[in-house]
């Protein structure tokens, strides 16, 4: 069998090194070109004392942050374009598993072998979920690697939409999941088209609705709430917090600004001698209010999410190895 | 006689529609046995549960005893090749044959090499290249090199030319003969099974029309032709299969069961194709004018 699986797969085995070897040639470079700026501009510093200090008191920090970004920020777009690489893997690697060999009728001529079926579903999804774990590993953790300055440079964090899915853990379950989706979906519908558009749907519809509506909530998120006057600082985005709504609350607790966050200097007056906010029909008493996910959670949520979907992955597995009892 | 494939009210059904329905037939060891049916009719159907592709719904099957579906010791002894010989098209005949090793216990891979080099097949070439025939002629030998007791052959050479049709019916029967293998051939081309099968078995409308030797059936029929005929028995006639009428005469496919006591019918002999088509001709066709909107 693994003769069989090598000899099937080989060329997309060598297909996915050189989209591997190019992928770590675009990355290697810029991310060595990076890092050695961020560390000509001192950020690494900054970056230390940033959450406690606060970067009011830094204008060194500040310009420095700008600088970077200014000339790498544009990287973190190419990085939403390697969001796809999981599902590519699960349309041009799961899909056609099990959907080309009943559309080329080969089931037949494999299946009357001496081997068992589930030896051959179990020995071929075995092997290409191996690859595909290496594959992913390798991918996940390249990524973080390379994301990393551009993660602590303030633009963005790593707990962003997008930007968490991007790196660490998670792209390994997404490639397995979308790998496993790939082969049930051929299972179901074995014809290799309608199974690639199945898994596409699949795969973009779980992973919208997950990240959007089911990963603020994994654990319970945390308040934070400070005087709108008379802070020396806000905490910080660039502490990496995940803030999923922010506001003004007055006295009695009720929302008065959406978004954002009124912070005013101790003692200070508006235009004639009006308190802090007024303007925005803020009275005395209130407080800005943030609602988040601790920094420290990221690899907290990195593992929930991806053990989801490597769990629904082993679920489709199984499942896809009892329909194909059912193909003839 | 051992039997090397048996059925009891075998049945099969997609959704509310059976495929197969009560198939009881036996087929003795050694035969070479033609599957005959339009299409529809099961045979695939029939073959796929012979081989485990498929479960039956209803019925049992078995091969040497055996039942073939997940069963990998029943499969052992069964070689099939499948409708449109559907082969690995980007590997060579060489490396199919190859692969045949890896997947099977028991393995002739040099009946396969030999029978190929014979054939002038080429083994580093993809088959994906290679004539229909040839494609034909590979899996074959992927399924004699198995060195099968039973051979299952999904409609083999429906696609093929007719010289190729010959070369490949040719080069099973030479090789069988050598073996004793048993042979389940499907096909709706008649003139090629009369030539060189020796039992047969009809299916139409999902269910078996009629099974035997192809000897004891022609022996049995007859063609009788006399004046027009009601319903009374006729001495010697065990059943009528196909009457067709004209005002004062009645020609009719009976099966016998003695000689004809009746001298006013003129019994002529028949030939296979005749039962053949006797068994499959369908009286009451349903007519769809009402569908295509044209007048009956």
């Amino acid at each position: 069998m693994i003769w069989l699986v090598w000899r099937q797969h080989r060329k997309q085995a060598l297909f996915a090194l050189a989209a591997l070897a190019a992928l770590a040639a675009l990355v290697v470079p810029t991310g060595l070109t990076m890092r050695g700026a961020f560390a000509d501009l001192g950020l690494p510093d900054c970056v230390r004392t940033l959450g406690k200090a606060g970067p009011a008191n830094n204008e060194t920090c500040l310009t420095a942050f700008q600088q970077f970004n200014d000339e790498y920020q544009g990287f973190l777009l190419v990085g939403i374009l390697f969001l796809v690489l999981p599902l590519l893997v699960g349309l041009f690697w799961g899909a056609p598993l099990v959907a080309r060999e009943v559309e080329h009728g080969t089931h037949r001529l494999v299946w009357t072998q001496g081997v068992s079926r589930r030896q051959w579903a179990l020995a071929k999804f075995g092997l290409v979920g191996a690859a595909t774990l290496v594959i992913a590993v390798g991918y996940g953790l390249g990524i973080g690697w390379w994301l990393g300055p551009l993660n602590s440079a303030g633009q963005r964090n790593r707990f962003d939409p997008l930007f968490f899915d991007m790196q660490g853990a998670v792209p390994v379950g997404y490639t397995l999941f979308a790998v496993a989706l790939g082969i049930l979906v051929g299972t179901v519908w074995p014809r290799v088209l309608p199974a690639m558009a199945g898994t596409l749907v699949g795969f973009l519809g779980l992973r919208v609705v997950l990240a959007t509506l089911a990963r603020p909530r994994y654990l319970p998120a945390e308040t934070l709430t400070f005087p709108i006057q008379g802070t020396a600082v806000a905490p910080r985005e660039t502490a990496s917090d995940w803030v999923l709504a922010s506001g003004v609350r007055n006295a009695s607790g009720e929302l008065v600004v959406r978004g954002g966050s009124i912070e005013c200097p101790p003692n200070a007056t508006g235009p004639g001698a009006a308190g802090c906010g007024t303007g925005l029909g803020v009275e005395p008493g209130a407080y800005n209010w943030q609602l988040y996910q601790p920094a420290d959670r990221f690899w907290l949520f990195q593992g929930i999410e991806t053990g989801i979907f490597v769990a629904l992955a082993v679920l489709l597995v199984y499942l896809a190895v009892r329909r194909i009892r059912r193909i003839a | 006689m051992e039997t090397a494939l048996e059925t009891d009210q075998l049945g099969k059904r997609y959704g509310n529609t059976w495929a197969l329905r009560d198939c009881s037939l036996h087929l003795p060891a050694g035969r070479i046995a033609a599957l005959v049916g339009p299409n529809g009719a099961g045979k695939s159907t029939l073959l796929h549960m012979a081989v485990g592709l498929l479960r039956p719904d209803a019925g049992t099957v078995r091969v040497f005893g055996e039942t073939p579906y997940d069963n990998t010791a029943a499969l052992a002894e069964i070689g099939f090749v499948a409708q449109d010989t559907p082969l690995y098209r980007d590997f060579t005949a060489g490396e199919l044959v190859t692969m045949g090793g890896k997947l099977n216990r028991r393995w002739d891979g040099t009946l396969a090499r030999t029978r190929l080099a014979q054939l002038g097949i080429p083994p580093d070439k993809p088959v994906g290249k290679l004539s229909g025939g040839q494609r034909a002629q590979v899996a074959l030998a992927l399924a004699l090199a198995k060195r099968p007791r039973l051979l299952l052959l999904d409609e083999p050479v429906a696609s093929l030319d007719p010289l190729a049709r010959r070369e490949f019916l040719q080069a099973l029967m030479g090789s069988v003969a050598e073996s004793g293998t048993t042979v389940l051939l499907s096909s709706h081309l008649l003139a090629d099974l009369e030539r060189v099968c020796d039992y047969l078995i009809v299916l139409h409308g999902a269910r078996v029309r009629l099974v035997g030797p192809v000897e004891d059936l022609v022996a049995e029929h007859r063609q009788l032709v006399g004046p027009r005929h009601g319903d009374d028995p006729i001495p010697g006639v065990a059943s009528v299969v196909r009457a067709s009428h004209t005002d004062r005469q009645s020609t009719l496919l009976v099966r016998t069961d003695g000689p004809i006591g009746d001298t006013s019918w003129a019994a002529h002999e028949v030939t296979l194709e005749d039962v053949i088509l006797g068994y499959l001709a369908d009286g009451d066709r349903p007519t769809s004018n009402e569908a295509w909107g044209v007048p009956a």
